[in-house]
């Protein structure tokens, strides 16, 4: 079964990293897998950094080189064409989508992205993010973004993760599962914060190794 | 025979610079038309040779090394008046001032307004996508009410942000005789091209200043698919600017 | 009343340009005047989501230049106001900046380092150092603050008000573009609850009463006739600039109560390589010091005398090509013996801890 699944959330939310690791995941697994990057609102963190190393992992990484890119004065929200027709590769696929006011409308330029069949889209959550702290601000947030498959709870503030905030963090997230009816697909931790994890959770946990802090600009 | 697809080239204009195609524009973005028809008209009024082409800061600066042609990147909104500087040196080079919403009517308004009413011998044309596009969408003096960007999250607000402005008729309204001011849209390119001609025509008889605006597409920040696209540059846009030629030289308004 | 936005603390996962965002609602900002530029977009993209939700207001105006002087009506009107910028918007609002410093007009803008001269890139550098601080046509009566991490940025964009208000100095928080877009955590809370007294704002025009009847008009100006005329203003600004400057002047130091060969002194992120360089090399038992100037101005110059009198050399380091440099040359000028300056110069590139120890290395 073909696995293609677009992360999206909030600004710096996390789902550059969750989107990452899930295709390291899948390339473990022996999968044929591609990553595409669609940050179009003045990416910084990017996966153009990551390519050679994701590439070893044996993924296929559609998103500009950072050569390509630099020289041209600003920071360059394009859309390469081999993004409009990502979903046609053969493959798993997954997509890395940037914030923005409109949400996952990104993927009105992929070729196919409303009829294809495996399509998922996952929202990534931070109850660290300042905007989406409480119960009623993700609720509110989700309703921003249209369609939502599954919600990915990465909650975390950084190196001041605390066991409390993370069982919070769950509680609210369950909450607003059942409240709109969106299962949760995952929860993601690092390993420092794997040493918190007390509690059982029904969903399942995925492990998180950090990347991004080397993809910066 | 076979023949191998990649050695068919599709047809460019000849004032086109091959080395730096394809180009970096998005794909369904109007640049690419407008353009398109920019180089067509370079290339039937043999002007290659004479043409200083400047651009400004935004999605207008990934021509910067799009013609074989002389070209000049400037600072944002500056274009206008760099060229007009090129062109009061040596009134020979035919200067053709590029541009996006925001360097012709925001940071660029004065520049644009004023070149407009010294009737400057130069032409500027300016790429309308409602949107600043390159900096990742925010509120434009184009965007339309409404609108959803960056900065305007919750819809553009005439009350607070005030309405969309018409440029091409206030550039009408300000410029003298023997001015040359059009909007166009990449909807009809035919059109467009006729119009950016005749904008460079315009110069070479010396007798004003050109000004096309181009209604354009942006799907990467509107967030469209192709035909949700062509649907705000046919429909929504047309409801606030409309394509014409609003003023010809030697014709009464 | 507003609600306040904040109660008690609160932790987030931030990126600096939201921290700002998140600051100036804090600080009890009114309105923003603001224009896209990157590496600060998201300060506004933050700001105009937050305004609806807070009472607040917005405005995006057609330029920088229009950015700066809008901010000075709104101040003027007696509203807290800031704008953010960020190199040839930087460049542009000189012009307003001046017009602040000349009518005392206690504005407060946001600067995020990017590349310089021109367009150059939109990525980080330390190059606005000498526009932020000595810009424009003045004699740089001005307060900039050249904060290294999060916390700061929201503890500072609240002060900067403070300052701005109560001693009537355009007044800047320097940040970069890796602070700006950077990631991590952050204690954001209500200034009030912490004990910090916020200087309330006075409008300059609109005061109560019918001008010419209950009250003298207000009538404002920044022009003068006579040079004599002009000087006596701008030696009253100076001796203000004075007397105030020991009041906010800041600064941070570490190991200098030890024996030293070496100072580093740099500012803004840079000095966060500085200090774990020393730290490391003072684990290897090479004896440095680390100095860092808070406020760029006013300068801490007799802080900076005192330890620089104590060493031989000074490492200065920095992502420009000496505009910091400058700032230290001036304020080490008058000392007896004066230490010899080594240079460690990254225009628009970011400098880790190792390059400084491998440069430190190299010198002693």
């Amino acid at each position: 079964m073909r696995i293609v699944e677009a992360y999206i959330g909030e600004y710096a939310s996390g789902k550059s990293e969750v989107a990452v690791n899930r295709a390291v995941f899948l390339a473990r697994e022996k999968r044929k897998i591609t990553i595409v990057d669609l940050d179009l609102v003045e990416p910084c963190y990017t996966l153009r950094r990551l390519k050679k190393l994701l590439n070893e992992q044996g993924i296929e990484v559609i998103a500009w080189e950072t050569e390509e890119l630099l020289g041209l004065g600003e920071t360059g929200a394009l859309l390469h064409p081999s993004m409009r027709w990502a979903l046609q590769k053969s493959g798993d696929i997954i997509l890395d989508i940037g914030y923005g006011v409109y949400g996952a409308k990104v993927l009105n330029l992929l070729e196919g992205a409303a009829s294809d069949p495996d399509l998922r889209i996952y929202a990534v959550i931070n109850l660290g993010r300042s905007m989406t702290s409480t119960k009623e601000e993700v609720l509110e947030y989700l309703r921003t973004l249209g369609r939502v498959d599954g919600l990915i709870n990465n909650s975390h503030l950084g190196e001041q993760t605390s066991k409390n905030f993370l069982e919070q963090a769950s509680e609210i997230m369950e909450e607003v599962s059942e409240i709109v009816a969106i299962p949760i697909i995952a929860t993601t931790v690092t390993e420092e914060m794997a040493a918190y994890l007390s509690k059982s959770y029904t969903h399942p946990i995925w492990p998180l190794q950090r990347y991004m802090h080397n993809s910066f600009w | 025979m076979s023949e191998n697809l990649m050695s068919i080239q599709p047809s460019m204009p000849k004032c086109w610079n091959i080395a730096t195609k394809p180009h970096k524009f998005c794909p369904g973005c109007g640049h690419g038309i407008v353009l398109k028809c920019l180089g067509e008209a370079i290339d039937e009024l043999g002007i290659q040779e004479r043409v200083v082409f400047g651009c400004d800061i935004g999605c207008s600066l990934l021509a910067w090394d799009f013609f074989a042609c002389d070209t000049i990147q400037t600072h944002h909104g500056r274009t206008t008046p760099v060229m007009t500087g090129v062109k009061r040196a040596v009134p020979d080079r035919i200067v053709i001032a590029y541009m996006g919403d925001g360097g012709g009517y925001a940071i660029g308004s004065q520049h644009l307004f004023n070149s407009a009413t010294r009737n400057e011998k130069i032409t500027a044309i300016l790429v309308n996508n409602t949107n600043y596009g390159m900096t990742g969408g925010q509120m434009a003096p184009t965007t339309l009410p409404g609108q959803k960007t960056e900065t305007c999250p919750y819809g553009r607000d005439l009350e607070n942000d005030g309405y969309p402005t018409k440029g091409p008729e206030a550039v009408a309204a300000i410029t003298p005789e023997g001015a040359y001011i059009a909007r166009g849209t990449v909807a009809k390119p035919r059109d467009l091209k006729k119009y950016i001609k005749k904008a460079l025509e315009t110069q070479l008889n010396g007798t004003g200043f050109s000004f096309v605006e181009a209604l354009s597409g942006c799907p990467t920040n509107w967030r469209t698919n192709a035909a949700d696209t062509w649907n705000m540059i046919e429909k929504k846009m047309t409801e606030f600017y409309e394509p014409k030629e609003l003023k010809v030289p030697g014709k009464e308004g | 009343m507003a609600e306040k936005p904040i109660t008690g603390e609160k932790k987030a996962f931030m990126t600096g340009n939201e921290v700002v965002a998140w600051a100036a609602l804090c600080a009890g900002v009114d309105i923003m005047y603001g224009y896209p530029i990157t590496p600060q977009n998201e300060i506004m993209h933050y700001w105009t989501r937050l305004v609806p939700k807070h009472g607040r207001k917005f405005m995006q105006t057609e330029d920088e230049i229009s950015a700066g002087f809008t901010t000075l009506g709104g101040v003027m009107a007696g509203k807290k106001a800031f704008t953010a910028t960020a190199g040839p918007g930087n460049v542009l609002m000189q012009e307003s900046m001046t017009m602040a410093e000349m009518m005392r007009i206690p504005s407060v803008v946001v600067v995020q380092q990017r590349g310089g001269p021109s367009t150059a890139t939109v990525i980080y550098a330390q190059q606005e150092v000498t526009m932020t601080t000595l810009g424009g046509n003045g004699e740089g009566f001005r307060v900039v603050y050249s904060t290294a991490n999060h916390q700061e940025l929201f503890d500072y964009t609240i002060k900067s008000f403070n300052t701005a208000w109560k001693y009537r100095f355009p007044t800047f928080i320097l940040g970069d573009g890796y602070q700006a877009k950077m990631r991590d955590s952050v204690v954001m809370y209500d200034p009030e609850e912490r004990g910090i007294q916020m200087v309330p704002t006075e409008p300059f025009v609109g005061k109560p009463g019918c001008p010419g009847q209950d009250r003298a008009p207000t009538h404002l100006r920044n022009t003068y006739n006579i040079e004599e005329e002009l000087e006596e203003v701008v030696l009253q600004y100076l001796a203000d600039y004075k007397k105030m400057a020991p009041e906010i002047v800041e600064y941070e130091t570490f190991a200098t109560e030890e024996d030293c060969d070496i100072l580093l002194v740099s500012h803004g992120i840079v000095s966060r390589a500085a200090l774990a360089a020393v730290k490391t090399l003072r684990e290897q038992g090479m004896k440095v010091g680390y100095f860092r100037p808070i406020t760029l101005r006013p300068f801490p110059v007799k802080e900076l005398q005192k330890e620089a009198s104590k060493v031989g050399k000074i490492l200065v380091a920095e992502s420009a090509l000496g505009q910091f440099n400058r700032l230290v040359k001036e304020a080490l000028y008058g000392m007896d013996k004066a230490p010899q300056i080594v240079e460690l110069f990254r225009p628009g590139v970011g400098i880790t801890d190792e390059e400084i120890m491998k440069k430190t290395k190299e010198v002693l």
